[in-house]
């Protein structure tokens, strides 16, 4: 399957998801003006991406998935759909595969870190919290 | 709210570009200010908030140039205060009424349950709001909102919330 490659805008994050290194990444600012337009799309090829990893994995091989959120802001619209995404990554997790979830936020950003810490506590799945210096 | 030093406004309708504009205006104001990184955000995500309502649920009265969209950011003392107004059909009011009497009766804990509960079962609505703008605007502001109905007609109103940032402990 092809990676799913979006460049960040004005107003939008950049989206890097390669399948064949299980690396999954949206970096940067989320506040779309068509928030649906611009997410479901994302959630479309990761559904497909779900129905094409099950076909050829079976019971065996279960690869490890990494999702790298490294926002630096995004609205309340957006965060519904993000939570969409990871609850998408959960299914993976249900079937057997390992994920890892890592959550970046700049050194001093309570607001992004506790953001975090909500949606690891909504989708019930415990985030690597990594700070970087801005 | 009245007695402080206006730093940002804005009268009119609002354009998508123009919000990104006051946002943008607003982060170098809060740079030059040394305003820290959590003070930068709380202030960013209630003006966003804001400004997003007043864009999505803006029902311009035609040939009324007064009760247009508005939008003021004050420094007042140890705080940021954001003003923000537009006109409304009276017939939305009484949910929006419900909603903002609702965060205003929950405290950090209850904001936080309320806000799980609300993107767990919400559904984006065709404007892409969430309902869950207002109660991002409390857990930010953590501050009581203040808001004001004034009646124009039979079919609008004019509504105006007022959110407080606080930066005391900024340094």
């Amino acid at each position: 399957m092809e990676p799913l490659i979006i460049e960040p805008t004005e107003f939008t994050p950049s989206i890097l998801f390669d399948p064949n290194n299980s690396v999954f990444e949206i970096t940067g600012f989320s506040r779309p003006e068509n928030v649906i337009g611009f997410y479901k799309p994302i959630l479309k090829w990761l559904e497909e991406f779900n129905d094409n990893l099950l076909s050829v994995n079976t019971d065996y091989k279960k690869s490890l998935l990494t999702i790298n959120l490294k926002m630096t802001y995004f609205n309340s619209a957006s965060s519904k759909f993000l939570l969409d995404i990871l609850l998408e990554f959960m299914k993976f997790h249900s079937k057997g595969n390992k994920v890892d979830i890592n959550w970046y936020y700049e050194e001093g950003d309570d607001e992004i870190q506790e953001s975090g810490e909500e949606m690891s506590d909504m989708i019930g799945y415990p985030f690597n919290f990594i700070s970087y210096k801005s | 709210m009245d007695n402080g030093e206006v730093i940002l406004n804005h009268k009119g309708p609002l354009s998508y570009e123009e919000i990104g504009f006051l946002l943008n205006r607003m982060t170098m104001l809060l740079d030059k200010l040394g305003m820290n990184v959590t003070t930068k955000k709380k202030a960013y995500s209630a003006m966003v908030e804001s400004l997003e309502n007043i864009y999505k649920h803006q029902d311009i009265i035609a040939d009324d140039f007064e009760h247009v969209p508005q939008f003021t950011m004050e420094q007042c003392n140890e705080s940021f205060c954001i003003s923000a107004s537009n006109s409304i059909m009276n017939h939305k009011i009484p949910a929006l009424k419900e909603k903002l009497d609702k965060v205003n009766s929950l405290d950090k804990d209850g904001l936080k349950d309320l806000y799980k509960s609300t993107i767990l079962s919400g559904n984006v609505s065709q404007k892409g709001g969430a309902g869950l703008g207002i109660i991002n605007i409390a857990k930010v502001s953590e501050n009581k909102i203040s808001y004001a109905f004034k009646k124009l007609s039979d079919t609008h109103s004019y509504f105006t919330i007022k959110v407080t940032i606080s930066h005391n402990n900024n340094k």
